[in-house]
């Protein structure tokens, strides 16, 4: 191969690969030194000749590449570079390179990437990005101060590069039209308020494992359990509440034997109702009863009579035996009123009054899962007390009208007082509303369509109906479903162009609120001055400070971190009795505040590692272990316990990444090499691999750790090579049991969290762990750049991106990578604020992609 | 029944009479008042609708006494005397996936066999999302035939699901919660509500005239967006060209499925269900006609409905058995108990048999629609008391054009898989399987 003339090409003026090749210069071999340091480090496994089980799987052949021209093979190359940044490669079985000489390699090849992305600059391209449903629901918020719950309107999205707003992933179909398209009629009603709508349905539910044995954040002192739901009433109208306690899968109330429970509910804090629900109880005497009801219309200050019906009052004639519930008929009572409601959201509560200390003083201690078994209901020595199961909402009935409710104060900006002004309102209501939605002005022909929309409605039904008619037809359009971005009419098809200051304020409200711009963004944008320095900062900071910017938190973080998948991931409720959804959410609500916390007060991102600090209830401070602290409400807890400071010790991430049943070292070794230091795991190799379980072969697993059973299933050499990677980094977090428990023992073995990672550093325990990992700050921070990227311009990072990542973080690192100057750091990137025109992009990945394939055939 | 139109009655009167039944005519209302699509022996429209009880049945008094064409109806069966003709008894079918195939699948009969009975497959034993049963017969067929109409399939029950997360023995709800699955991963959602099924076949809005009103709106917002599409391409690459020209194709789909809809369920008049708690005989009642408005409209071809669910403590007062429904299954082989439960399958029965009463007396083409579909009534469990899923109660209705004959009981060889059945029927419909489930074969039915 003729690498001789390598040296001479490199450009002296870069001075560290100009040191680097000076190094080398003094060795005897006339090859360049980056050739000697890949042949004596790389090629014993990456070369064409190798035996290596690695090099065959994953086909990455180094000797084919020409390390002095890496022009030819910038992926390459970036490949190289991300193993040896975040010190995957050599791997620890390997002699150790000199870390001189290692650095000065990969300084080498930064050097000359990030050169010659400076000569052939590609900002990328991201698709035609169609709203997804956060984006979707968080418009809506916007456009017409609506909260509607996109879930429920709308197909789910699919997620790829680790989010759900890449614009390639984000399709369409039938489906998918059929839902927007009625989502948009439902909305458009729901926000002018069309007086003809049919009463319907609405059911907000309590999650199965909520415990509601204890009080309720948000809900009122002197109440246990229960549920706090804000509710949108469309009408000024009467309104059928109804709340169902939760059942066992026999149909049984849960609790249906504790005497004298009451349920009160409430709306905006006055009383609406108060039940008596406990079947056990005697009878109240009729007066009694009617008593309770007028003393709850009186709270409730209704002129009409709520209609609360005791238990007693549908006793059936069937004979009931608490001792054995599924001999009970299914309980058929209801808690129902029927109140009118102005039009707008209202704050529904339905709790206990807390009266019942029942489970406290059973001779069996209850775990905190008290619906862990329902069929415990009735078991002498253990009460279940009841549980609220939903509220619904059923109407509007005898509406009276549209009422006064903040979506139609914003969309009427003006109020027709004779005909004859109506059509001009009209035009003014539905431009600007056009405007928003469409994140820039409508065209003049567009507004006529509209206004032909608002022109059947009102033949219809008047101004309102009109308005309602053309709102439909703004949410139907393309224009508010999709994200134009257009070429320039003018310009070179190889040169990137930068986007409009429109086309700007859309991208930084959909990165930083998940949203619409604001009028604020939008009339910058119309002047063209959104995109001066000064401004782009100064709207940066005000979007960060703005409460919206929570959508960072919920879609980005929760997406990076995996929170989400916190809703789908259970603990075997029977090996961990004390899991519930209380807990569960607490583990969210905790690392969700931790990041706010660094969004909102500007702090390191490398905070989220190190925090000696964290969020706490009494119910997570208690699985904590952690004293003294009391109640349902959140708040910043000082963190002495090295082994519970930042992420690694919180219980959001050590539950996602366990099975029901046990802890996975895998996955936990996965997600920290994956998603803090952003290292690529190879992918299992495409055989079949049983579980953990199976591998262990007839065992009685009962009796074997994790770790023992990870033993067993690693014996194979070729499973090993990347096991070695990812095992010790989980095994380091065996202490955490699958809820984030401390634990000395697993399955009665002493816990082993000791190994030596991939780079050689020997570690033991969590605490070591993430001392190790701190020695690749920048390789953290650039990580989380990355993702940021991703999630910022809607697409996949290519190796071109890697450059732009790059400075992204030299620069954070003089603020020690405060938040606001990575977020400033990607807005003003080249792939944020720019675009490549299709044949450059297409170009560039594609001949790209057809070396690539080129060299592994 | 409770099914109320506002003008006749407010929700408060029904609660001021609550317990008491308020009779109102019913769906007679909503029925098409134009003649039903016609379905021609030259297009016939087969339609398929299965219904599933949990817990099985006295197998003494289910499985007729004798067998072949002149076959003794036994005394639960009774009710279907007048449907006998269209019924045909199949005995011996075996549900051996539902029986537990390990140590610690024992306990979890009740949480799995929903999901093994029209599937005949293995059902993955966990409570993460790591879910895995098998696709369901209906499914199949809405994947085969039932694409070109508004609605590939419907999924109903009557009791509530939404009771705790975890079933039992270590099963997730989803296993108890459906008997459809569109793949072994996807459960459907069986759904309760008698108004959000009439608003998914007919379209939202409370009378005719709104819904008509409704999808006009709609399709002209939709014809227009057509037209704005093509003023949208400026500026754009050719691959998001083409994401547009999808979208457009996508859009036009809709506008045609509206049109559909429009032609079909425009002649269905009546007012939506406004529904409150219904008794079960009501609630059965107005999903039975549901059903029947569904495939009558040709809106649908596939349906499935759970009367009842696992573990379920129903009680039916107007069974006259006094116990809960699983309670009384467990009839611990006590003969007092055992007739108790006899009589609550004799009063099931009679309740499904409203429904192959409204199928055989609802005109459809050149018959009526039994004579153009095949109902299956069954359950995944035969002694209950046991947990036996052999030999199942099962029983077929309809001619499904001339495909099956009716009118006899089919005793089919020792533990059968239930699964041949699913087999018979895919084959009938010309569909191509190698196996379906656990099948080993087809039936001579």
């Amino acid at each position: 191969m003729a690498r001789l003339a390598g040296l001479k090409r490199i450009p002296l003026a870069l001075a560290i690969a100009a040191g680097f090749t000076a190094l080398a210069a003094h060795a005897d071999a006339p090859k360049s030194a980056a050739q000697g340091f890949l042949q004596d480090t790389c090629f014993k496994c990456h070369s064409e000749g190798s035996e290596s089980a690695i090099s065959v799987f994953s086909g990455f052949y180094l000797d084919r590449l020409d390390v002095d021209h890496i022009a030819a093979n910038p992926e390459q190359w970036e490949k190289v570079v991300r193993k040896l940044r975040t010190g995957m490669m050599p791997p620890s079985s390997e002699p150790r390179p000199d870390p001189v000489a290692r650095d000065q390699f990969v300084t080498y090849l930064e050097t000359e990437l990030d050169r010659l992305a400076a000569r052939q600059p590609n900002p990328g391209r991201p698709a035609l990005h169609r709203l997804n449903r956060a984006e979707y629901q968080n418009a809506i918020r916007d456009l017409l101060a609506l909260d509607i719950d996109a879930k429920e309107l709308l197909p789910g999205d699919d997620a790829s590069a680790g989010f759900d707003n890449v614009a390639g992933s984000l399709g369409v179909s039938p489906v998918f039209i059929e839902r927007y398209a009625n989502a948009a009629a439902r909305i458009a009603r729901l926000a002018v308020g069309d007086v003809a709508m049919t009463a319907e349905q609405k059911t907000h539910y309590v999650p199965n494992f909520l415990m509601q044995s204890g009080h309720i954040e948000g809900l009122p002192y002197g109440t246990r359990g229960g549920l706090k739901v804000e509710h949108f009433f469309p009408l000024d109208a009467e309104y059928l509440i109804d709340i169902n306690l939760m059942s066992a899968v026999n149909g049984i109330h849960i609790g249906n034997t504790v005497p004298n429970e009451q349920l009160e509910l409430s709306m905006d804090g006055k009383r609406l109702a108060l039940f008596d629900i406990s079947k056990a109880s005697p009878a109240p005497p009729a007066g009694e009863e009617k008593d309770a009801a007028e003393d709850a219309a009186d709270n409730a200050g209704a002129p009409k009579k709520p209609e609360p019906k005791s238990a007693a009052a549908a006793e059936t004639e069937t004979p009931q035996n608490p001792q054995n519930p599924q001999d009970q008929e299914k309980a058929g009572e209801k808690w129902e009123v029927r109140v009118p409601v102005t039009a707008g959201p209202h704050v529904l509560m339905a709790a206990f009054i807390k009266k019942n200390h029942a489970p406290i003083e059973d001779v069996v201690e209850q775990p905190s899962n008290t619906l862990l078994d329902p069929l415990f209901n009735g078991t002498p020595e253990v009460t279940m007390i009841a549980h609220v199961g939903s509220i619904v909402v059923d109407g509007p009935y005898e509406a009276t009208g549209p009422g006064d409710t903040p979506s139609r104060e914003r969309i009427f900006r003006c109020h027709p007082e004779a005909a004859s002004e109506q059509a001009a309102c009209a035009r003014e209501i539905v431009s600007t509303l056009a405007h928003r939605a469409y994140r820039q002005p409508p065209t003049t022909e567009h507004l006529s369509v509209l206004m032909d929309f608002y022109q059947q409605g009102y033949e219809r039904g008047g101004f309102e109906k009109g308005v309602e008619v053309a709102l439909q037809r703004i949410l139907s359009s393309p224009q508010f479903v999709f994200r134009f971005e257009r070429d320039p009419d003018r310009g070179s098809p190889d040169k990137p162009y930068r986007l409009t200051d429109t086309e700007l304020a859309s991208r930084l409200a959909f990165f930083l609120w998940s949203s619409i711009p604001d009028d604020e963004l939008l009339d910058l944008a119309s002047r063209e001055r959104l995109s001066k320095p000064a401004i782009l900062e100064q709207q940066v900071r005000r979007m960060l400070a703005d409460p919206k910017s929570e959508a960072l938190t919920k879609n980005f973080a929760g997406q990076w971190l995996y929170l989400r998948n916190l809703d789908i991931k259970g603990a075997s409720t029977y090996e961990f009795p004390d899991f519930d959804d209380n807990l569960r959410n607490g583990f969210r609500h905790e690392t969700e505040l931790l990041f706010d916390n660094v969004v909102r007060n500007d702090r390191s991102v490398l905070e989220l590692l190190t925090a000696d600090y964290t969020f706490v209830d009494e119910r997570l401070a208690k699985h904590y272990g952690m004293p003294g602290i009391y109640g349902s409400q959140f708040r910043k807890v000082p963190v002495t316990d090295p082994r519970r400071q930042g992420l690694l010790g919180q219980g959001s991430i050590l539950l996602v990444t366990s099975q029901p049943n046990r802890t996975s070292p895998v996955t936990r070794g996965v997600w920290v090499l994956e998603n803090i230091l952003g290292a690529h795991v190879p992918a299992p190799p495409p055989v079949n691999i049983p579980p953990l379980e199976e591998a262990a072969g007839k065992v009685d697993l009962s009796t074997l750790s994790v770790r023992q059973l990870m033993e067993a299933h690693r014996g194979k050499p070729f499973c090993e090579g990347c096991h070695k990677i990812m095992d010790p980094v989980g095994l380091a977090m065996e202490n955490y049991d699958v809820i984030g428990r401390w634990r000395e023992l697993d399955h009665g073995a002493k816990i082993d969290a000791k190994g030596h990672l991939v780079d050689g550093t020997e570690i033991d325990g969590p605490v070591e762990l993430r001392a190790a990992l701190l020695k690749y700050k920048e390789q953290i921070v650039r990580n989380m750049t990355e993702k940021l990227m991703v999630y910022a311009t809607g697409r996949g990072m290519e190796y071109y991106d890697q450059p732009v990542i790059r400075s992204i973080v030299r620069n954070a690192a003089e603020s020690d990578y405060r938040f606001s100057t990575i977020v400033m750091g990607v807005v003003t990137s080249a792939p944020f604020r720019m675009r490549a025109s299709e044949s450059l992009a297409e170009g560039t990945v594609t001949s790209a992609d057809a070396r690539w394939l080129g060299d592994r055939r | 029944m409770t099914f109320l139109t506002k003008k006749h009655l407010s929700r408060r009167a029904v609660l001021r009479g609550a317990g008491a039944t308020i009779a109102l005519p019913l769906l007679d209302a909503m029925l098409p008042s134009a003649t039903a699509l016609a379905n021609t022996a030259a297009k016939p429209t087969t339609r398929y609708s299965f219904v599933h009880l949990p817990h099985g049945a006295i197998m003494g008094k289910f499985t007729p006494k004798t067998v072949g064409r002149d076959f003794e109806l036994s005394p639960i069966l009774k009710p279907f005397e007048p449907y006998k003709s269209y019924m045909t008894v199949v005995s011996n079918l075996d549900h051996k996936m539902a029986t537990s195939q390990s140590p610690e699948e024992a306990a979890g009969d009740h949480d799995r066999t929903a999901s093994v009975f029209l599937s005949g497959a293995h059902i993955k034993r966990t409570i993460g999302q790591d879910i895995h049963a098998g696709i369901t017969i209906d499914q199949l067929l809405a994947q085969n035939i039932g694409q070109d109409n508004p609605l590939p399939s419907l999924e109903m029950c009557i009791e509530d699901v939404g009771a705790l997360g975890v079933c039992g023995a270590g099963y997730s709800c989803a296993y108890a919660n459906t008997i459809s699955w569109s793949s072994p991963t996807s459960p459907l959602p069986m759904e309760r509500n008698p108004q959000v099924i009439f608003e998914r076949l007919f379209g939202a809005g409370g009378t005719p005239a709104e819904r008509a009103e409704r999808r006009q709106v709609q399709a002209s917002i939709l014809d227009s967006v057509v037209a704005e599409v093509s003023s949208l391409g400026r500026g754009l690459g050719a691959n998001d060209k083409s994401r547009l020209d999808d979208y457009l194709s996508d859009v036009r789909e809709i506008e045609r499925r509206i049109a559909l809809a429009q032609e079909r369920a425009g002649a269905a008049s009546g007012e939506r269900p406004e529904v409150a708690e219904l008794p079960f005989e009501e609630h059965a009642e107005l999903m039975f006609d549901l059903q029947v408005l569904a495939f009558k409209t040709d809106i649908t071809r596939i349906s499935t409905l759970m009367l009842s669910r696992d573990l379920s403590g129903a009680v039916y007062p107007a069974s006259g058995v006094p116990d809960g429904y699983h309670a009384i299954s467990h009839h611990q082989e006590n003969a007092t108990r055992m007739e108790r439960y006899a009589k609550l399958n004799t009063y099931h029965m009679s309740v499904v048999a409203q429904l192959v009463g409204k199928l055989a007396s609802t005109p459809d083409g050149d018959g009526t629609l039994l004579d153009h579909m095949l109902m299956l009534y069954g359950s995944p469990m035969a002694n209950s008391n046991a947990h036996d899923h052999y030999p199942l109660p099962v029983v077929v209705f309809g001619r499904a054009d001339g495909r099956y004959a009716g009118g006899k009981h089919l005793m089919a060889a020792e533990r059968t898989p239930m699964a041949n059945l699913f087999m018979t029927i895919a084959s009938r419909e010309k569909i191509e399987l190698k196996t379906f489930g656990d099948s080993t074969g087809l039936l001579e039915i």
